[in-house]
């Protein structure tokens, strides 16, 4: 009895001790604990289960200019140890983003991170200048790298050029921290991620989904309506760890690292590889508690390797 | 506030072939839960099958802190749920989802048509139907394809309730299908009271939501609720797909079925 509360005392010194703190660009994170894109909507649902102000940051569900309306249905199926999703960015447009779905979001003390996907590059340059200097937006995530939608986004993120052309025509458009989130479907990420430095990126997230696809032998059909949707979870975290490892080699811009993750140690993981903060997608779905338990464990882990400050063991694999 | 609760199973057993009714125990749960609303419960220990399962609430025991779910065994993850033994503890998210109205009127008649294990969420709104309106006016016609599969029908008899079963095969009751029990019900029905105070609520197979939806608009009855079951990755409302195409005041939308459903208003649904 003694003993445990000793135990349990000492722990909650650690935790308070240990330094989270991460940046990205512009953005000051409280730990280096984020939520993806399109696994968390809009915050609102998941408020339910804990307060939103212990997460580094808010990737909001990809946002376009006008309102899309997604994909047919079936848009998900389950894989060994992940899911197939092509949802196709159903969203409501960014002007009920700022208007219905932001407020809720301010009450929280918080980054929130708009993830931005267009079909041209006017429109991903529409909605961030729609975004630009609006309270309680802190940072812009161009998707140039969502699979499901067929024209646009990917078309971007699969060339150095495409890239280019769409992180240099939205950096004109705002002082907000840019991060280019980039797809793994691609020959060389290493070229995508530098010409997407080049042309003005802040900060870099990988990885989006893998393209993949599956069949119902019975039935002889496609399981999803779309045919191929984006592979996500635990079967992805090897190519996501040596994406993020590969490109943080090479790069001198923060990584935000997904693909994956459950565990403070499969965080823990990427910041080893290189990522500066980390991102819980489908996780969220299987324990919606993921993330805290993730911040918690990962100052349990610096605690126990006496590591003062997370920002120490970032790209320290050997 | 949403929680994810730790149930312990009291008992599994096999009400029919390959259908088994569990009993949990959830305090919360069991408090909380309205019928139509459904519970996502993680069915493995490892990270394949990766995703919880849907079920719809089948009973709620509020003062004994128990309630059951009643599910088919139809792949990997309901196999995996089967072969779990009392005192095995499961987490479980819920009560998820928006329930079914159960009206206003105390004139109205209500009529629940199931299909299969689409009894599950039934049962527990007849039982509910039956609380607040007085079980006279509940019918229940339940579609099986034969005598053994049956489910509940004991359990909606007990509530005193009307009940007409109906087999594919004809082995057990009306020999047919659950619509043709409803259409004939329904122009009974409606030749004593008027079909404004009818209501219907329905679950099971899609094909047979879509026929109950036509029927009952046909026949001009109040209000017709299904409760539809999607392929779900969230259960929650962030993931975006579960959805169903529904018509609204600005042409067709897609509807989250673990948010704005998993009941729906069948006139709101576009039928495919
Ligand atoms: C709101 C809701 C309530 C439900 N309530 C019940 C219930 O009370 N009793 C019951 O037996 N079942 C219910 N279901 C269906 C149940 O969730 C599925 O049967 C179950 O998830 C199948 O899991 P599995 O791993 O055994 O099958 P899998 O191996 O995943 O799949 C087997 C078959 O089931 C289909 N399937 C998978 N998931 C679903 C799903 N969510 N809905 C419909 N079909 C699916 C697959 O397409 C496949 O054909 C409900 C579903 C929803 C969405
Ligand atoms: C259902 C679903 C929807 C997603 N929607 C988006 C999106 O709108 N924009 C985006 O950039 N990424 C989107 N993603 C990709 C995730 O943000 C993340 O990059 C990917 O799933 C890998 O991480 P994970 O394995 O932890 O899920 C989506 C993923 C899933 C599973
Ligand atoms: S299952 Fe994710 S939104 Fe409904």
């Amino acid at each position: 009895m003694g003993l445990n509360q000793t135990g349990a005392q000492e722990q909650q010194t650690a935790r308070r001790s240990a330094n989270l703190a991460v940046k990205i660009g512009k953005i000051e994170m409280k730990n280096p604990v984020t939520v993806a894109s399109g696994t968390f909507g809009f915050g609102q649902e998941m408020a339910e289960f804990y307060d939103l102000s212990r997460l580094g940051a808010i990737f909001v569900k990809g946002t376009s200019l006008h309102p899309w309306p997604g994909n047919e249905y079936p848009r998900t199926v389950e894989t060994p140890s992940g899911m197939l999703n092509a949802i196709g960015l159903q969203n409501d447009g960014v002007d009920v983003f700022v208007e219905e779905k932001l407020p809720f979001l301010r009450r929280f003390d918080v980054p929130v991170i708009v993830n931005v996907v267009g079909h041209t590059v006017e429109e991903y340059t529409e909605v961030v200048s729609r975004l630009d200097g609006v309270e309680g937006v802190h940072g812009i995530e161009i998707n140039i790298s969502c699979p499901n939608v067929k024209e646009g986004c990917l078309v971007f993120g699969t060339t150095a050029r495409g890239t280019a052309e769409v992180v240099r025509a939205v950096r004109k458009r705002t002082n907000l921290t840019l991060i280019t989130k980039l797809s793994p479907n691609v020959g060389n990420i290493v070229e995508i991620a530098q010409a997407a430095i080049d042309a003005g990126s802040d900060a870099l997230s990988l990885i989006n989904t893998l393209l993949g696809t599956a069949i119902d032998p019975w039935t002889r059909r496609f399981r999803l309506a779309n045919k191929t949707g984006g592979l996500s979870g635990p079967a992805i975290k090897p190519v996501a760890l040596r994406m993020v490892w590969e490109v943080a080699k090479a790069v001198d811009v923060p990584i935000i690292g997904m693909g994956g993750i459950m565990t403070a140690l499969d965080a823990i993981e990427f910041l080893l590889a290189g990522a500066r903060a980390v991102s819980v997608g489908t996780t969220n779905f299987v324990n919606p508690m993921a993330p805290i338990e993730i911040i918690d464990g990962i100052t349990d882990y610096l605690h126990s390797m006496d590591i003062a400050d997370v920002n120490e063991i970032v790209g320290t694999v050997s | 506030m949403k929680d994810i609760h730790v149930c312990r199973i009291i008992g599994q057993s096999e009400v029919a072939p390959r259908i088994v009714r569990a009993l949990l125990k959830g305090p919360k749960i069991a408090r909380e839960a309205q019928p139509g609303q459904f519970v996502n419960v993680q069915v493995g220990k490892t990270t394949d099958p990766l995703l919880r399962r849907p079920f719809s609430v089948h009973a709620a025991y509020p003062d004994e802190g128990v309630y059951s779910i009643l599910y088919a065994v139809r792949g990997r993850g309901t196999t995996l749920l089967s072969e779990m033994r009392p005192g095995d503890e499961l987490s479980v998210i819920g009560p998820l989802g928006t329930p079914f109205d159960l009206g206003e009127s105390s004139d109205s008649r209500h009529i629940l048509v199931a299909g299969g294990c689409g009894a599950a969420p039934l049962h527990f709104l007849c039982d509910a139907l039956c609380r607040k309106w007085g079980c006279d006016n509940v019918t229940v016609l339940a579609g099986a394809q034969s005598k053994d599969a049956v489910v509940c029908e004991a359990e909606f008899r007990a509530n005193g309730v009307n009940v007409i079963v109906s087999t594919d095969d004809g082995s057990h009751g009306f020999h047919g299908l659950a619509t043709q029990l409803l259409e004939t019900h329904l122009s009974k029905c409606i030749s004593q009271t008027p079909g404004s105070h009818v209501r219907v609520y329905s679950c099971g197979p899609h094909m047979m939501l879509k026929q109950v939806a036509q029927i009952c608009r046909e026949a001009g009855v109040a209000r017709c609720q299904v409760s539809l079951e999607t392929v779900m990755a969230c259960g929650v409302g962030v993931c975006l797909g579960c959805v169903q195409k529904v018509r609204g005041d600005s042409g067709t939308s897609y509807k989250r079925v673990c948010v704005d459903g998993p009941v729906f208003d069948a006139e709101e649904i576009v039928w495919d």
